[in-house]
């Protein structure tokens, strides 16, 4: 009896401590996916009150529109090089600020800072660095001899991508790193100098000890920059908008372009159902991998 | 004992100090550039400013709309912050303390969210915002911002609280204290920690986002620090160094947060990565 009331008690302020949170979730997220779900059924243009169900159409259209696929391709590309660009650099650096002597704190600090700026101004920096006539790139290849080398880096549909790729790298590679790094500092030292006794050159104790040791790290940063690499979006908007062509266009990208650019957001909702479908996928993966190593420590 | 310094550690620290120069070059080019008038950024963009050209910073606070941007920054950021802090870390008690089924269904829907791009709801979500009356207000994005930090938020308060002792909370129950009063009094000040984590990390992405304020804010006015920003980059494209002077002011203050707020921000990123 006793302990009837007192769970009583506690389960009426439970509700009433969870409910601004329950009830600002559903409504500004989980409602309008729902909507999305909905709308990615019709042909709804995004302003008028004409909302016609048109099946599965849209998804028919995605399946069949090369635009899509050569965004789908695009968001491919920059997964697989963001996720392994990203991953690489962040690995060098995390390696680099551990064992470095002096001013560690600084140059931690340094790697990381690009980490805090908005895409918006990152994308427009590296616009102006990648400038053809006035850009400092340029300026530099011409400096040290190389100018034939010279490229309008974001004009060019060959190159556009990759610098893309290339200052994305740039701003999240800190992000990792401190994840690599937690994980280095993580690993005993007595280790190193064991195998070091034995006669391990400094690569052989890297790739022998301390990268294996980094499986969870590595693990926890490649889905983070998989799922990163989906949802890229301001220094595209910045830098090229999708352009030149269609050569930049990635599938969050195309989503903003057909339903706010082109007033076909029954389509834009449609691909906006598949961007999903990814992330769910990726997500569930990575839960998935990340209990299995719980199990195994 | 002083300690030989070997040559290994040399070229650590040398190869370490090459891809710092790579790493801070853009942000010192930012910086620099702000103070070069338009055609010296164009004529040597290497070259240090030869004197302190102030124009762009006074052209941008006095014939544009940047200051009003400025503040609709400022707003959005500390009332979002200000409204998560109250709403989240209460939902997470609740969740953690009570441990029932039905707390734990509202947790698992909570998560879910984490999983959702914010691509994949913006579109019927404007058409919301226009329907309820809060399209082209700062309420609107207040709201979607608290929405969209209640999977994270509640996450990292939940796995905090679970190292958090009950025996106080009982003690203080004995003595008549409501539940309320119990959280706020007792069991707030000690998730200092995690409050502080979420307030940087939260606060970084409102004040650097860019497409939600584009779009649910009213055109015509200024909107905020980013969108405007994103706006001269196509409507002043012959005045570099206005922009440059811009982006200068919008990182200034995420410099100082970093400086003085460094371990938070740290901690913030391997708390968040280790949960996913």
């Amino acid at each position: 009896m006793m302990a009837n009331i007192k769970k009583k008690k506690w389960t009426n302020y439970a509700f009433w401590f969870l409910l601004p949170a329950l009830l600002v979730y559903t409504g500004f997220v989980i409602v309008p996916t729902l909507s999305s779900v909905y709308l990615s059924f019709t042909s709804w243009d995004g302003i008028s009150d004409d909302i016609r169900f048109i099946g599965l159409d849209n998804f028919i259209e995605i399946a069949k529109s090369p635009r899509v696929h050569n965004a789908l391709k695009n968001t491919m590309i920059f997964a697989v090089a963001l996720v392994v660009l990203e991953n690489v650099v962040a690995l060098a650096l995390a390696v680099l600020v551990d064992q470095v002597r002096w001013f560690r704190n600084l140059f931690r600090s340094i790697f990381y800072f690009p980490v805090l700026m908005s895409g918006i101004i990152m994308g427009f920096i590296w616009m102006i660095i990648l400038n053809y006539n006035f850009g400092v790139m340029n300026q530099l290849l011409d400096m040290t001899g190389l100018g034939s080398l010279k490229t309008d880096w974001l004009g060019d549909p060959d190159y556009a991508l990759i610098s893309i790729i290339l200052s994305t790298v740039w701003k999240a590679a800190g992000y990792y790193m401190i994840i690599y790094l937690a994980g280095l500092q993580g690993i005993p030292q007595e280790l190193n100098e064991a195998a070091s006794i034995d006669g391990a050159n400094r690569w052989q104790q890297f790739r022998h000890i301390t990268f294996p040791l980094l499986a969870g790290a590595t693990t926890v940063c490649v889905m983070l920059s998989m799922i990163g690499s989906l949802k890229i979006f301001d220094q595209i908007a910045v830098m090229t908008d999708g352009g030149p062509g269609f050569a930049t266009e990635t599938l969050t990208y195309i989503i903003y372009k057909v339903g706010f650019g082109e007033l076909r957001q029954g389509f834009g909702t449609a691909l906006a159902i598949v961007l999903f479908a990814l992330t769910l996928i990726i997500s569930l993966i990575q839960i998935k991998l990340l209990r299995k190593r719980e199990v195994q420590m | 004992m002083k300690q030989e310094i070997k040559a290994g550690e040399i070229v650590v620290f040398a190869a370490t100090l090459l891809l710092a120069v790579v790493f801070a070059f853009p942000i010192y080019f930012n910086i620099m550039s702000a103070f070069k008038s338009n055609p010296e950024i164009m004529r040597d963009a290497i070259a240090f400013p030869k004197e302190l050209y102030v124009e762009s910073f006074k052209y941008l606070l006095t014939e544009t709309k940047y200051p009003e941007a400025m503040l609709n920054s400022a707003i959005l950021t500390v009332s979002s912050i200000a409204v998560m802090v109250l709403v989240i870390p209460m939902a997470a008690y609740a969740i953690e303390r009570t441990n029932a089924r039905w707390t734990n269904g509202i947790f698992t829907y909570f998560l879910f969210g984490m999983m959702i791009p914010f691509q994949v709801y913006m579109i019927p979500l404007f058409k919301q915002l226009k329907l309820i009356g809060l399209f082209g207000t700062l309420t609107g994005p207040i709201l979607i911002y608290i929405a969209g930090s209640v999977g994270f938020g509640v996450l990292l308060y939940t796995s905090f609280l679970k190292g958090v002792p009950r025996e106080i909370e009982e003690s203080a129950e004995i003595d008549g204290c409501t539940r309320t009063g119990i959280f706020w009094k007792i069991v707030f000040p000690l998730l200092g920690p995690v409050t502080a984590s979420m307030v940087v990390l939260q606060g970084l992405g409102i004040w650097n986002d860019f497409l939600m304020p584009m779009m649910v804010l009213p055109t015509g006015q200024a909107k905020t620090m980013i969108v405007e920003l994103f706006y001269y980059v196509g409507e002043f494209s012959s005045r570099w160094d206005m922009i440059f002077a811009g982006t200068t002011m919008s990182l200034v203050p995420v410099l100082i947060a970093f400086l003085s707020l460094q371990k938070y921000f740290v901690k913030g990123v391997s708390s968040g990565a280790i949960k996913g």
